[in-house]
């Protein structure tokens, strides 16, 4: 209990000073925090499915680009209220989710993960190719900031970074209650013995298809809001490049744990930001900075956090 | 006593290779039966189709007079029908006490344990003798514990029926006499039908009332213990066998 509370009054200031971002910082660093909290929604909800229900996939930037695409072609072409688009388009990438989901996860292990690679980079060239509907490699430019909304205007920066960070903390903080609850309980027995879990009575396809699909439809609901916040698009940016990305947050932060794969995002964002001065570095020094963390730590900085606070109070 | 389990003509092909080819038998309530045979005779196959694993090719299984044949594994195990795997599977990142409230809450889905749910799990720890490793992680446990484990894992199901794979092997004398024990206890006590599939045949011999011998798929004989050992065909393909081994 002591542990929780605290963890409750860190979790605070950090919300605290995420708030203050905008206000006290210039607009460049308010734009990184921005794209760190994307990140750190797609890093969490890409942990609800490697991290507790353990299939490895490796398209969350497919459903974050399917989720961008939705929302701002709703918005554009069909003239919706981003406050419509954004729940359609969220709810399409779950469906999609679902579809996509049940055959793929008949699939075990490698074969699954092998699966959705290529299922990203289909999507990609889907997006970069469809020309008519995406505008291709020229880019989806015009899109519309949210519509206002309880007469607050969200046409500034500062005011979408606060949209941003609200789903951010209101999706971190859903999934944290998610894997605590009885449908974590199934996704960890599923993810320690499929087969066992089977045996039980847990109906595992069906809730491997709940996870792949929430967890989906999340990233979706991240790439809706970077769509109006970013307000243009290129296919470039929903590569297999960015689903690595998530997936090494995820792993640096420490997987299975929600709260590390957020964390893991932010502090990989700034690593990368911090590192612009120096370009054809910046890869370099960081995959050799991943490569011993994981070494030291396969549970991420998590464990290392666990490790130290053990330490600290005399224990083993 | 009714018939609980009745396996009616289950034939089982994997492409050419016929596993399991039309056997019948049934297991009535309350009763303890063993399936043996030698290796390869088809036994877990059999204890597949029964469990869901696999859909029969050819035939029927019913379970309280209901066609179970080409459900889901999970909706087996809801009927009630519990099982313990040949290969022992638990969850080793969870602790033992974890492990039973898994068989627990898996039967319904809620947010937490309740008391009386983590009291249950006790209580079956209890009948298994794991008090000791309660809390520890199932991967840290010896082979005897966790098999042990996969046992109350079942238990938690509220099985009326439990099928229990080799359940057995590779333990000593001492913990036989233990595992015996305690599946007398959840046959008499629980009430709880059991249909083993075991090698060690002092245990079976003891244990079970009827027996149920399989060889190259077929049924090549069923009876009590002591027919079973005078039955001729099975001295020659099982018991002749492993005594000239």
């Amino acid at each position: 209990m002591v542990s929780s509370s605290r963890n409750l009054i860190i979790a605070a200031i950090v919300i605290v000073a995420l708030i203050a971002i905008p206000q006290t910082m210039s607009s460049y660093i308010t734009y990184v925090v921005a794209l760190a909290m994307l990140y750190a929604i797609l890093a969490a909800s890409f942990d609800l499915m490697a991290g507790y229900t353990g299939p490895l996939t490796f398209c969350p930037a497919a459903f974050y680009g399917l989720g961008a695409y939705a929302s701002a072609l709703l918005t554009l072409n069909l003239r919706m209220s981003f406050w419509l688009a954004f729940p359609i388009s969220v709810v399409g990438v779950f469906i999609f989710c679902v579809i996509i989901g049940y055959p793929a996860l008949k699939l075990r292990g490698h074969y699954f993960a092998v699966t959705t690679f290529f299922l990203g980079h289909f999507i990609y060239l889907v997006l970069l190719n469809s020309r008519g509907l995406t505008n291709g490699p020229l880019g989806l430019g015009g899109i519309k900031p949210p519509d206002d909304m309880f007469g607050i205007s969200f046409a500034s920066m500062n005011a979408n970074y606060y949209l941003i960070l609200f789903f951010c903390v209101v999706i971190v903080s859903f999934l944290m209650v998610l894997v605590k609850s009885g449908i974590g309980r199934y996704l960890i027995a599923i993810r320690e013995n499929e087969d066992l879990a089977e045996a039980i009575g847990i109906n595992t396809t069906f809730y491997k298809v709940l996870a792949f699909a929430i967890s989906g439809g999340l990233a979706g609901m991240a790439g809706s809001l970077f769509a109006h916040f970013f307000r243009l698009l290129h296919p470039s940016t929903f590569t297999w490049m960015t689903s690595e990305m998530v997936v090494i947050m995820a792993l640096v932060g420490g997987s299975g744990t929600i709260i590390g794969p957020v964390i893991g995002a932010g502090v990989i964002t700034f690593i990368l930001e911090f590192m612009r001065f120096a370009p054809e570095w910046r890869f370099i020094i960081w995959s050799a900075l991943l490569i011993v963390i994981l070494v030291i730590e396969p549970k991420g900085l998590m464990g290392i956090t666990r490790r130290i606070t053990r330490r600290l109070r005399g224990g083993q | 006593m009714r018939d609980i389990l009745v396996v009616k003509n289950a034939t089982k092909q994997f492409g050419g290779l016929t596993a399991v080819k039309d056997v019948s038998f049934s297991v009535q309530e309350g009763m303890r039966l063993a399936i043996i045979g030698p290796n390869g005779a088809g036994k877990t196959t059999m204890f597949n189709m029964i469990t869901g694993e696999y859909k029969p090719t050819l035939g029927k299984i019913e379970f309280f007079g209901e066609e179970i044949q080409g459900l889901k594994p999970h909706s087996v195990a809801k009927k009630g029908i519990g099982r313990t795997f040949q290969l022992v599977r638990i969850f080793d990142e969870l602790t033992v006490l974890d492990n039973v409230l898994m068989g627990i809450l898996a039967q319904k889905l809620r947010f937490k344990p309740t008391e009386e749910q983590i009291y249950e799990a006790d209580k079956i720890i209890k009948t298994t003798n794991l008090q000791k490793y309660r809390d520890i992680l199932g991967k840290n446990l010896t082979v005897s514990a966790k098999k042990r484990v996969g046992l109350a894992t079942a238990l938690a199901l509220k099985p009326k029926m439990l099928l229990l794979d080799e359940v057995m092997a590779g333990l000593t004398h001492v913990e036989i006499e233990e595992v015996l024990q305690l599946l007398r206890k959840i046959n008499s006590e629980m009430g709880i039908t059991l249909v083993i599939v075991e090698h060690v045949m002092k245990a079976v011999m003891e244990l079970c009332e009827k027996i149920v011998v399989i060889s190259f798929g077929e049924k090549i004989a069923e009876g009590s213990p002591q027919e079973i050992t005078q039955n001729r065909k099975v001295i020659d393909v099982y018991l002749g066998e492993s005594k000239h081994a």
